[in-house]
């Protein structure tokens, strides 16, 4: 309930105790309504951060931006201090959707790992099961089959694409675009149908295994994948030039939100935002895992850092993914897809990190495993919840309606965020 | 699994364990009664986590205006706990519901409240390969005051519940509630965890189930159908609804 | 594993370390204490041989006995990750000062850290929950807090609660709810 404090010295009077609220008289009105003034947020500032963002400076006021909103990111509460139309500061209020994931799996098996991580990033599952895999895979000291090694990579670069398709689509709409989100779920309903045909599911893949992965390539999937390949490129084209060629989408992502290099190590950005702004950081190249190494493809790498490099980034890495994707279907070997590993896994007690390169940067697990048959600790490291506290430097002064612009450039997802 | 035998800690025994655990108060809701098998009530929160800036708003001592309607305003079905106008105005409505609800029935519009990876999949329902604008629900609203539907799409956390159920008493009646996912229907994968509601029907009426994860856009699909079919099926009575974890009857 | 890194860490810090450079895989792994904190990673970061420029996690740790928390760290120069554990935080009251000054993205590591484990952050502008709500009082990633699964095989069994769930099969009939007007 709210608490009465007492009017600022700055509000209307009250009218007078008896008297009939006029129609035409809004302050009498709206004092009679709102006779109270309840701080946010509703205890005293707990620390120097709060303390210098919920105090507000002349003109300025609060505008939140509740969980629930227009945007597609996910339940996100970010409290504005505007002044005007400007941001002032901003202050992203998380766990709405925190599930307590690494709990869960520390009461679980090894094997159940993965199906607990798979909704953390939910668009790109697939990578979310790959860094803790590896991870264990580096504790037993298992060697994955390279089939199952290239099967890994070919559907993680579906995966890739499916998720800079979205990408594309949630930035749009963030800007105001109706039509490239449907353009864009057209290709990811196509990929997803395909790995549905791998895997068996169209999101949530629970697909890698601890030493290699569950199915091997069936004629449904390879057929699929074919007739998507030969119109691929194309379809891409399109949707790619449907924005580029829209002189408002290109006017109102050029210039937005930049970063330079410094501040997005300062950060600890990684993927396709630290690449804008010219670092070219790719953990593909740079510290290259799986069968990377034996694959040609470039690092798309921009120096702008505003929103439109970001985005036409990872429209350039979705084609580098088609590249890998055509060398990986030349060369897939023979051979099995699991390596050979005893049901009940009990990992000598030790710790391991494994990264992998997401499309939203550098997803990470470290493991601890203390030689029981239950994992003593996972940490997952998210590129996302990274990625969201740099909003915070790179919206003060812009516009409001640049807000969740620069937020979607930045691609959150917050399954991922909140864990 | 094994059941343990729940027993109540003694002062001594509380006092000695360090109290880390969730459990604050060590008074679990209405569970641990020893050789109880009922189903536990369900956790119905009520709109203490939100109150009205005047007291008096949303029949909060204002007495009936219509007086003769005045009588069935003093009665319980009349004086509800939900976020409505006195209960006397909804006797007439329900008369032209009966028309009414077919119309509606054509025209559910949802309101945006993806929260996880369902979410995806709703998004995923309402494009165009599985389009929901044929069944005339393509405008996602983004305000609850403009909604009809309130499809919950991913894990419900106990920091969202509040603001998930504020959102519900927003939505002006008629409304539907539809539980989209595993983790709105029970709880699904984070049934153990600490932070999560399971299931949705804790807090809210719900009427359509949804269960997969995440189910398939068709799914969602013939969930909505479902809905389109409960709606007509039951024009013109949306008062006498089920609120709890139950299967509605002849659905 | 890189073991002209391990040579030169131990060169360099061979008076702060607790013991040899471990390492395995693609990993190498050092341990400090919670007063090193500062000088280590600020040599890691600046030192041209190092250049330890990307902090990739910081991660909280419980095992059981003590806190840790455990830096994961990239550098150009070598093709090994660098764990850093900072090891010996006490259970009733871990402290350790905060690499924000280094990178301003480990203040909302350290914000999941504290909100997790309790482990307070030295320097760290903003050290308040992140996830649970701010009126929350328990750690849950803390090896005392219990989810109602693992309470049943911990020590304490059947001395805390523990939420028991029925299923629905051995409800009566007449218990489901139906309201009317």
């Amino acid at each position: 309930m709210a608490t009465q404090t007492p009017p600022r010295s700055d509000a209307p009077p009250k009218a007078p105790a008896g008297t009939h609220p006029s129609a035409d008289d809004p302050h009498v009105l709206l004092e009679n309504e709102y006779d109270f003034y309840e701080p946010i947020p509703p205890y005293p500032p707990r620390t120097e951060r709060e303390a210098e963002f919920y105090t507000l400076g002349d003109g300025e006021m609060f505008l939140n931006m509740g969980p629930q909103h227009p945007s597609t990111h996910g339940v996100l509460r970010v409290v504005l201090k505007l002044d005007g139309e400007r941001v002032v500061d901003i202050d992203p209020v998380l766990g709405y959707l925190h599930r307590g994931v690494e709990k869960l799996v520390e009461n679980a098996d090894y094997h159940q790992t993965i199906s607990q991580v798979d909704p953390l990033e939910y668009i790109s599952s697939l990578f979310c099961e790959w860094a803790p895999v590896t991870a264990y895979e580096k504790l037993l000291d298992v060697e994955v089959p390279r089939r199952a090694e290239y099967i890994r990579v070919l559907s993680g670069e579906l995966n890739r694409i499916a998720s800079h398709a979205l990408f594309m689509g949630w930035f749009a709409l963030d800007l105001g675009g109706l039509t490239p989100i449907l353009w864009s779920f057209i290709e990811r309903d196509e990929i997803v149908e395909m790995l549905a045909a791998l895997t068996g599911q169209r999101m949530l893949f629970n697909y890698f295994r601890i030493g290699g992965v569950n199915g091997d390539l069936n004629h449904e999937f390879l057929s699929r994948l074919g007739d998507w390949m030969s119109r691929a490129v194309g379809q891409i084209d399109a949707n790619i030039a449907l924005l580029n060629e829209n002189e408002i989408f290109v006017r109102r992502a050029s210039g937005l939100g930049v970063i330079d290099s410094e501040t997005a190590m300062r950060f600890c950005m990684t993927g396709a935002n630290l690449r804008a702004t010219g670092v070219p950081f790719d953990l593909r190249r740079t510290h290259p895992y799986s069968i990377y190494p034996e694959l040609e493809f470039d690092i798309p790498t921009r120096t702008e850092g505003d929103s439109l490099a970001r985005y036409l980034l990872r429209m350039e890495e979705v084609k580098q993914s088609i590249r890998i994707i055509d060398q990986c279907l030349d060369k897939m070997p023979d051979g099995p897809i699991m390596a050979k590993l005893p049901r009940l896994l009990r990992p000598r007690p030790g710790r391991a990190w494994a990264a992998v390169e997401g499309p939203r940067g550098v997803y990470g697990a470290y493991a601890i495993s203390d030689g029981t048959d239950q994992p003593f600790r996972l940490k997952i490291h998210d590129p996302s919840f990274i990625h969201l506290q740099a909003v915070g430097a790179l919206l003060p002064g812009n516009l409001l309606a640049d807000t969740m612009a620069i937020m979607a450039s930045l691609d959150p997802v917050m399954g991922g965020v909140d864990k | 699994m094994t059941d343990q035998p729940a027993f109540e800690p003694t002062a001594e025994e509380r006092a000695a364990t360090p109290m880390a655990s969730d459990q604050t108060g060590n008074a679990p809701a209405a569970l641990t009664v020893a050789g109880s098998t009922a189903v536990a009530e369900p956790l119905v929160l009520r709109n203490e986590l939100w109150a009205p800036a005047d007291p008096n708003a949303y029949e909060g001592g204002r007495p009936a205006e219509v007086t003769h309607l005045a009588e069935f305003g003093a009665t319980q079905a009349g004086r509800r706990d939900d976020a409505r106008w006195s209960g006397i105005l909804e006797v007439i409505p329900t008369k032209a519901d009966l028309v009414l609800d077919l119309l509606r029935a054509n025209s559910l519009w949802p309101l945006l409240s993806g929260l996880a990876c369902c979410a995806i999949e709703m998004m995923s329902y309402a494009t165009s390969k599985n389009d929901v604008d044929r069944f005339g629900a393509f405008p996602f609203r983004a305000s609850p005051r403009q909604a009809d539907v309130l499809i919950v799409a991913g894990t419900l956390t106990t920091k969202m519940a509040g603001p998930l159920l504020r959102l519900w008493e927003q939505m002006p009646e008629p409304k539907w509630c539809v539980a989209m996912g595993d983790c709105t229907c029970s709880g699904g994968r984070y049934k153990r965890s600490y932070s999560t509601v399971e299931g949705i029907d804790r807090i809210m009426p719900v009427d359509v189930y949804v269960p997969g994860c995440p189910p398939r856009p068709e799914g969602l699909i013939f969930g909505m159908m479902k809905l389109q079919q409960l709606v007509k099926d039951r024009r013109g009575h949306w008062p006498e609804r089920a609120i709890g974890p139950t299967v509605p009857a002849g659905v | 594993m890189d073991r002209a890194l391990a040579r030169r860490l131990e060169a360099r810090f061979e008076t702060v370390l607790h013991g040899p450079a471990k390492g395995r895989h693609d990993q190498t792994e050092v341990r400090i204490g919670a007063g090193d904190v500062q000088d280590v990673l600020r040599a890691l970061h600046d030192e041209p041989e190092f250049h330890f420029t990307m902090l990739a996690d910081l991660a909280g740790v419980d095992t059981g006995t003590e806190m840790q928390v455990v830096y994961h760290l990239w550098s150009s120069t070598t093709s090994d990750w660098l764990r850093v554990i900072v090891e010996g935080l006490s259970r009733d009251d871990p402290r350790i000062p905060s690499v924000t000054f280094l990178w301003q993205g480990s203040e909302w590591m350290e914000r999941e850290t504290y909100d997790m484990f309790g482990i307070t952050f030295e320097g760290n502008r903003d050290l308040r929950r992140i996830y649970m709500p701010p009126d929350y009082t328990s750690f849950p990633l803390r090896k005392d807090f219990y989810l109602p699964d693992d309470a049943a095989r911990s020590p304490g069994a059947g001395v805390r609660h523990v939420e028991r769930t029925h299923s629905p099969v051995d409800a009566a009939p007449g218990v489901v709810r139906r309201t009317s007007a």
